[in-house]
């Protein structure tokens, strides 16, 4: 896989390494990365993009720890041979709890009561399913 | 005997000063400054101008004497460093203007030879990729070819510390991506420590790991780069809500009344730390903040 497969956007409110793990996930869990492909090493992606290494190194280790990548041996990153719903479903919703307090603060501020978006919420859900 | 010394020095912050205050005459250039920058770090130094940015780096590297306080370079006090360590320094000024009588060959030869670790072949194809030629006079340069020289000068060196202060201001859009790519590289591949002044906010969040703001003479922020949206948000308080503002909010890094009476503040916390109590008062808007936002709120 190359680095410029990913797009980085300094200025934007999700923080770089939030940006690469977020879009690792989504290639990861269509299918676009294959279990064994080998991620580019953390220099090129620093160098391709011009971004801080440890940025990069904090992405794959986070992807790590849920279980989507795994270090090959001197050889970097791989994205995991069983890569899908490693995590428990708390573990996943964790991801999700910034998200959720936004849209419960957001929901507070314009006043509206918890029914009405919960149903809005569950019909989204239910849309992608 | 020396090998322990030396690994000694190696695992000191190749760059730290504490409680600096820099004067000018009457004017106060740097009010208590603390800071250390450890090792593999990038970073990225911002403030308005006249902050006290050069003031600041050519005091931690021993080029100014601090009225109270004191600066280390690799654990040795800054305004007595030994030629070993100046070795190991890459530094590249704002305005450089020494040598300016000389051909650019001549004068990067002269430079090289005071440098055991000089890489002549990174000049020459750092002078043939940005099209200058070696037999010209520095003062015959345009700004942007005049920082280039600078910059090939202060990688050359192979530095363990690199020190650009506004190293892009007059590169254009290519040439500064270049730059940032290099510095990028040297941390990858060599772990140099760099600490570097800009105000392009772009360009810092995407190389820094930290990121230190001057304001006001002082270090107003100094927060590890991604964890800044976790750690520094801007809270409003609505203008019927005074007594919410009459006192100091925990965290709070700066304040401004907007023209509505309503206050703005910017507070942080540590990470995984909960933001206080004030937060969740009816009416008050919690809001993340990018760099650029954090800059002009902090510098306003």
């Amino acid at each position: 896989m190359n680095a410029d497969r990913f797009t980085i956007l300094p200025g934007a409110s999700e923080p770089i390494y939030q940006q690469i793990g977020s879009q690792l996930r989504r290639l990861i869990a269509s299918g676009q990365l294959p279990p064994g492909e080998v991620l580019p090493s953390v220099r090129d992606m620093a160098v391709q993009h011009a971004i801080n290494p440890m940025t990069v190194s904090r992405a794959y280790c986070q992807l790590e720890g849920e279980g989507l990548l795994t270090r090959l041996r001197g050889k970097g990153m791989a994205v995991a041979q069983v890569a899908r719903n490693v995590l428990s479903p708390e573990q996943r919703l964790a991801r999700l709890q910034a998200q959720l307090t936004e849209v419960a603060r957001q929901a507070r501020e314009l006043d509206l009561p918890a029914r009405l978006v919960l149903q809005r919420l569950k019909s989204l859900l239910e849309d992608s399913e | 005997m020396n090998a322990v010394v030396h690994a000694e020095m190696s695992f000191a912050d190749p760059l730290r000063c504490e409680r600096i205050t820099k004067r000018y005459a009457d004017e106060i250039v740097l009010r208590d400054v603390s800071l250390g920058v450890t090792p593999g770090s990038v970073l990225g130094l911002i403030g308005r101008n006249g902050a006290g940015k050069t003031t600041l780096i050519r005091t931690l590297l021993g080029l100014e004497q601090p009225d109270h306080g004191q600066a280390f370079v690799f654990g040795e006090p800054s305004l007595g460093l030994t030629d070993a360590a100046k070795q190991r320094i890459g530094y590249v000024p704002q305005q450089p203007d020494a040598f300016a009588w000389m051909r650019i060959g001549d004068m990067l030869a002269f430079v090289g030879r005071q440098y055991p670790r000089w890489d002549g072949d990174f000049v020459e194809l750092s002078l043939a990729r940005w099209h200058i030629s070696p037999e010209r006079k520095l003062v015959s340069l345009s700004p942007g070819e005049r920082q280039h020289v600078a910059l090939i000068r202060g990688l050359a060196v192979n530095p363990d510390l690199l020190v650009l202060d506004e190293p892009a201001s007059a590169l254009d859009p290519v040439m500064r991506r270049d730059l940032l790519r290099e510095i990028v590289a040297r941390a990858a591949e060599s772990g140099t420590t760099v600490l570097f002044s800009t105000h392009i906010v772009s360009d810092l969040e995407r190389v820094a790991s930290r990121v230190v703001f001057l304001h006001d003479h002082r270090i107003a922020v100094d927060a590890a780069l991604d964890d800044l949206s976790e750690t520094h948000a801007r809270l409003t308080i609505p203008a019927r809500s005074p007594a919410l503002w009459a006192s100091r909010v925990p965290g709070e890094v700066s304040r401004r009344r907007q023209l509505d009476g309503s206050v703005t503040l910017v507070i942080a916390r540590s990470r995984g730390a909960e933001w206080p109590e004030i937060v969740a008062a009816p009416g008050i808007r919690l809001d993340a903040l990018n760099l650029e936002d954090l800059f002009i709120e902090v510098a306003r």
